[in-house]
């Protein structure tokens, strides 16, 4: 079972994520920063993280740097609002496998994880 | 001139006219004085003249009778001499004073009054063997018992061989002076024709003090009173701020040349006010356009930094929004999977998905609007991308009532910026219009060069024949989710996103509309040096 980890503040996203995706096969772990996003990618392996730029502690970039450095195996997908979309533009140039824009329908985020893993299956 | 009367001490011409009066006046009574004395020592002289002569002629005839002892041939000359009118008596008295001959009888063998000139004019004393003065007073003048003057003259009679030696021996040789011959002689024709002199003459001078003051007075206010009163007048005007008055005084005079002296002052002084009026005007006019140019600044200013602030707000919230968005559409398609297709519950839960994707879409305008967008660099070539935009949407079905004319100056207008970012003004302009005109009229699009303070900048004007703003609308017009629009036709970014990306560019947007008749957008934006070469 692919495993997806979901980093954001924003309770309402995480759910809607696990929501969407745990009916789909998908195995989703929740995270409210990017400190506790790494602590779980310390303890156990993912092959997706859907990650927010907007965080209050630590910022998506921040935590996409991290990830690209000791888990460079594990995909990212940047979830973001369209303001941000440069800073999305610089995530990709980073090592970010693609970007969704908020407010995302199950269908676009689907679409999009879906992408991630048969590209990986390939 | 009645000033002149009440008040001469303010007055330079009364001054003068009584400082000349008192001199004419005393000059004239010196010279009264003096005429008037020297008459009457000239008629005195003359008078004293003839009564010498008299007492010479009553003296010499006499001679001959005393002589020859005749007492009565001397009296009766002596009567006879004293006939004429004006000779009042003559009189002959011996050394002692005894009265011997003398037209009045009655005075005959008494004394003369000794206390006149009769002692007195030669003796010190009149008592005794008195000594002698040094110059002897032979005459005097005095007042008769009528009050009129007379003149006294006195000649004494020496002793000569004649009478001592003749038979009658009255006198001895030693004796030096016989006696004295005297005659009194009337002045009053005399004084009578002096006091008609003088009267004559005290007329002739109060007449010539008074005609040389009136002369001098009139002089005076000719050559002084009025042109002084003339100048007055005129500096009072001018002191008043009436600077048209010249004052008309033509001598060539000190007066004169003070009068031509402050004319010309006075035209100095008008051309100066002339021109200082031109200057104040001119700052007037040049602190007004500043006051404009500030406000107009300012109210640019404030409505970009309303702008930016209700931007970075509408971002701040479109932001926080699409979070719940998310929740909202990913609930509503989870809840749709489990409702049975076709469904009422299933046709409510596409209307709440439609609706916040709409939300979604509202706010990715918004946030269009409020970032920044990050233009690519390049050059605009502002009638190449007009032309272009125009033939974009000329086929569209919204614009097939539309008729669009092009007006564009020769160029080529390049200004510096992203050229899809002007493509969305010119877009957003059309569609405008298009909405404004309901879909029928005319759009006309212009561009031309302006200056703008001294720098080079494209003006492309926007035209439509639509409706019109209200003027309250006006103000409002940039301002985020602002519509006239029916609700599902705008979302009221449209101008606000224009706005954001004119100012983005440098440039400015202004408008102008007549209800009715249709509105025109006059967009600037800044020309670079290529647009030159």
């Amino acid at each position: 079972m692919n495993k997806v980890l979901v980093i954001d503040d924003e309770p309402i996203v995480r759910i809607s994520s696990k929501r969407t995706l745990e009916p789909e096969g998908y195995e989703v772990k929740l995270a409210d920063s990017g400190k506790a996003g790494i602590e779980f990618l310390e303890k156990e392996s993912f092959d997706l993280i859907l990650l927010d730029l907007k965080m209050p502690d630590m910022s998506g970039i921040e935590v996409l740097a991290v990830v690209m450095d000791r888990w460079p195996g594990t995909k990212v997908i940047i979830v973001t609002g369209y303001s941000t979309v440069e800073t999305a533009v610089e995530a990709l140039r980073l090592g970010a496998f693609n970007h969704i824009e908020k407010p995302f329908t199950p269908d676009s985020l689907l679409t999009a994880v879906n992408e991630v893993f048969e590209k990986k299956d390939k | 001139m009645k000033d002149i009367l009440r008040h001469p001490d303010r007055s330079i011409a009364a001054k003068l006219i009584i400082a000349t009066g008192l001199l004419i006046f005393v000059v004239s009574f010196i010279f009264w004085f003096a005429t008037l004395k020297k008459q009457k020592s000239d008629i005195m002289s003359i008078a004293l003249k003839y009564g010498s002569s008299f007492v010479e002629f009553a003296k010499q005839s006499t001679k001959h009778s005393m002589l020859t002892n005749q007492r009565d041939e001397t009296q009766r000359v002596l009567e006879t001499l004293s006939t004429p009118e004006g000779v009042q008596k003559t009189e002959i008295y011996n050394h002692s004073g005894e009265i011997v001959f003398g037209s009045k009888k009655e005075s005959l063998g008494k004394s003369v009054d000794k206390s006149t000139i009769v002692c007195s004019g030669c003796h010190l004393e009149t008592e005794g063997d008195a000594a002698l003065r040094p110059v002897m007073q032979t005459w005097s003048v005095y007042k008769d018992e009528t009050d009129s003057t007379s003149l006294r003259i006195i000649r004494q009679i020496n002793n000569e061989k004649d009478c001592y030696t003749a038979s009658c021996h009255v006198h001895p040789k030693e004796q030096q002076i016989l006696g004295f011959v005297e005659a009194n002689l009337s002045l009053a024709l005399l004084d009578e024709a002096l006091f008609k002199q003088g009267l004559a003459l005290t007329a002739y001078v109060i007449v010539f003090v008074f005609a040389v003051s009136l002369f001098l007075g009139i002089i005076n206010y000719k050559i002084v009173t009025n042109p002084v009163q003339k100048l007055a007048q005129g500096m009072g005007k001018v002191a008043g701020g009436d600077f048209d008055q010249a004052v008309a005084v033509n001598s060539v005079d000190e007066i004169g040349v003070l009068a031509s002296t402050f004319n010309s002052m006075i035209k100095d002084l008008k051309a100066a006010g002339e021109q200082r009026e031109k200057w104040t005007q001119t700052l007037e006019d040049e602190i007004a356009k500043k006051t404009e140019e500030i406000k107009k600044t300012q109210a640019g200013l404030v409505q970009t930094e309303k702008l930016a602030s209700l931007g970075r707000m509408a971002a701040g919230v479109a932001h926080e929004i699409n979070n719940p968005l998310t929740g909202v559409v990913t609930f509503a398609h989870l809840l749709k999977q489990r409702c049975e297709p076709g469904s009422d519950d299933a046709e409510d839960l596409d209307v709440i998905i439609e609706q916040a994707e709409r939300c979604a879409k509202i706010i990715k305008n918004l946030l269009t609007f409020a970032r920044a967008t990050p233009a690519e660099k390049g050059h605009i070539n502002v009638n190449n991308v007009v032309t272009r935009t125009m033939q974009l949407v000329k086929n569209q079905e919204k614009f097939h009532n539309v008729k669009f004319h092009l007006d564009l100056d020769d160029g080529p207008f390049i200004s510096n910026g992203d050229g899809t970012q002007f493509q969305q003004i010119c877009l957003n302009m059309f569609l405008n219009a298009a909405d404004a005109m309901k879909l029928r009229g005319d759009i006309t699009v212009k561009s031309h060069q302006v200056e703008e303070d001294s720098k080079p900048f494209v003006e492309i004007v926007f035209a439509d024949t639509g409706s019109g703003i209200k003027e309250e609308d006006m103000a409002k017009l940039f301002e985020p989710f602002f519509t006239t629009k029916p609700v599902d036709k705008g979302t009221g970014l449209g101008l606000s996103i224009t706005h954001g990306i004119v100012k983005h560019l440098g440039g400015n947007i202004r408008i102008e509309s007549t209800l009715g008749k249709g509105t025109s957008f006059f967009v600037r934006l800044p020309l670079t040096e290529l647009t030159h070469e």
